[in-house]
């Protein structure tokens, strides 16, 4: 049935529109970036400096600042992935069913998600504000209700990472509960009928029919999520302005800050390919980790 | 934050029971917010680009999206190893080599480019396209493969088989396209430097900005910034819900 030549013209009409914009707008500019990588670019005459070569890369790692950024980012990735795939694993089969008041539920998870992220950023710091009288913020003042100590959330060196963390899981599960529905609603019915028929329970149903079908999903989830966490910056850009003490300075706010405050597109293009570089092994380790399923 | 957008400035922080007082509700926040952050340009703008941005996606990558899952042809492991690639990308890396591509390609400027340059780049997305693939994949080859014998050609199997049965896909992939686009800052910052083509985050990034700080009608148009796509989620959530009834796990 598959000559591979038989197909070659269909295929390429089909990818044609796809795979000219893709140059144009995605490998056009990553040319430009590996360039400049390699070079002294200054933002405003972008024209192209003496040339660096590696020098650029070793400076870079060189730099404490950087290190610390990609520390704090490893860390933010750490505590976002498994947190946010299991709890939107488990919304997407708690909410999975046809009744009407489902159908609400699923909305108020999702809703986070539908508000833009400098909106919450805003608001967030405004429920996280410090123990400061009639100005306290909400979740402080629930805690000193409950009798427990308030924080500074967000200029504690110890916890403002977490707190950003927390509220990147709050409004980034809903996007993933609805990847995992997306997956669902493809999977058979008729197998789930025929394993409660044979008494399987609630919880084996889960493990040995959803989670095998649904892995395509799950490699998915799992894979964006990291890319995503790693692409943190709008919360502590916002929210702490990458403090107290860089703690919450994200690779791609470095990047922003050399860009746009120091002007050196270099030393910048050059973090942007270490961060390509390292979400692209942790993608291609995860993908061995869990193979595809071709159907 | 609706309760915030009716309430003068003052009371937005502070007292969370200040924000239920009755005597105080006025418009006057939206006002403001609709003179200073010019909402009803942004408003318009933001509409306009993602009624260019979400069709076409849809069609360019759902398209290249079955070419790679089904079609047989030198070179689609490759290709689709960069597709990959490039879906790992962040915005924020290439955002500046990006705009000075788009300046060679005169996508700023004028109205109607600068239209053009807050659509073009992102038509085509990896991302997209992996996740359509990940879609055609799972669907049964068997129903195409008789299509096929019954002389249906790519094209026809494509359209007629393939894209109804991704349903669930294609309304995933025009959802993130809508929230990605609608609460992007960056990129819109960056290229449409008319006022008549600012974006609704743009505006809200002025209020913020422009002193005086006015909570009240920061929270007005954090409001009207938010409404759009709740009511647009909930149109877009009824394409889901037929399949959603059909195969629903019980």
């Amino acid at each position: 049935m598959s000559g591979r030549h038989r197909d070659a013209w269909p295929a390429l009409g089909l990818m044609l529109p796809g795979c000219v914009l893709l140059a144009l707008f995605v490998g056009w500019p990553l040319a430009r970036t590996l360039l400049s990588s390699v070079r002294s670019v200054d933002l405003l005459s972008p024209e192209g400096g003496p040339w660096l070569g590696l020098q650029q890369y070793s400076d870079l790692f060189a730099d404490p600042r950087f290190l610390r950024a990609l520390y704090n980012s490893a860390v933010f990735c750490a505590l976002v992935v498994p947190a946010q795939t299991s709890l939107a694993l488990l919304l997407a089969l708690w909410v999975n069913r046809r009744e009407r008041a489902y159908r609400h539920l699923r909305f108020v998870f999702l809703a986070p998600t539908l508000v833009a992220m400098p909106v919450l950023s805003v608001i967030w710091c405004g429920l996280y504000q410090p123990a400061t009288g009639s100005e306290m913020g909400l979740i402080n003042a629930v805690l000193v209700t409950l009798g427990l100590a308030p924080h500074a959330w967000l200029s504690e060196s110890a916890i403002a990472l977490p707190a950003i963390a927390l509220m990147s899981i709050w409004q980034g599960v809903g996007l993933q509960t609805l990847v995992f529905l997306g997956g669902l609603q493809t999977l058979p019915r008729e197998m789930f009928e025929a394993a409660e028929l044979d008494g399987a329970s609630a919880w084996q149903r889960v493990r040995y029919l959803t989670v095998p079908m649904l892995r395509n999903s799950i490699v998915f989830v799992v894979t964006v999520t990291t890319i995503l966490a790693c692409r943190l910056f709008v919360q502590p850009y916002l929210m702490t302005h990458g403090g107290p003490d860089d703690r919450t300075l994200s690779i791609v706010q470095w990047i922003y800050e050399s860009t746009f405050v120091d002007h050196d597109l270099g030393r910048a293009s050059a973090a942007g390919l270490v961060l390509l570089s390292l979400v692209t092994c942790i993608a291609l380790v995860q993908r061995r980790l869990l193979p595809e399923e071709v159907a | 934050m609706l309760l915030a957008s009716f309430q003068p400035g003052e009371r937005a922080f502070g007292h969370f029971l200040g924000l239920l007082d009755l005597r105080t509700l006025s418009l006057q926040n939206y006002v403001v917010a609709f003179r200073r952050a010019g909402l009803a340009d942004a408003l318009v703008t933001s509409g306009l680009q993602l009624l260019l941005l979400i069709p076409a996606g849809l069609f360019v990558n759902s398209a290249a999206a079955y070419a790679f899952a089904r079609l047989e042809f030198i070179g689609r492991d490759a290709l689709f190893a960069c597709v990959i690639a490039f879906i790992i990308l962040p915005v924020e890396v290439l955002a500046v080599p990006l705009l000075l591509c788009a300046r060679d390609l005169r996508l700023t400027g004028g109205y109607f480019s600068s239209l053009a340059g807050l659509t073009l780049p992102f038509v085509a997305k990896a991302f997209n396209v992996y996740l359509l693939r990940q879609h055609f994949l799972l669907l049964p080859r068997e129903l195409e493969d008789a299509a096929a014998i019954d002389g249906a050609g790519v094209w026809t199997r494509y359209v007629r088989i393939a894209l109804p049965l991704v349903k669930p896909g294609l309304v995933t992939v025009a959802l993130l396209d809508l929230l990605t686009h609608w609460s992007d800052f960056l990129w819109p910052l960056l290229i449409s430097t008319r006022h008549d083509t600012r974006t609704v985050q743009l505006g809200l990034a002025n209020l913020f900005t422009q002193p005086p700080l006015d909570w009240g009608a920061i929270m007005a148009c954090s409001v009207l910034a938010t409404a759009p796509v709740l009511v647009l989620f909930r149109w877009f959530a009824r394409y889901l819900v037929p399949t959603d009834a059909r195969i629903g796990l019980r």
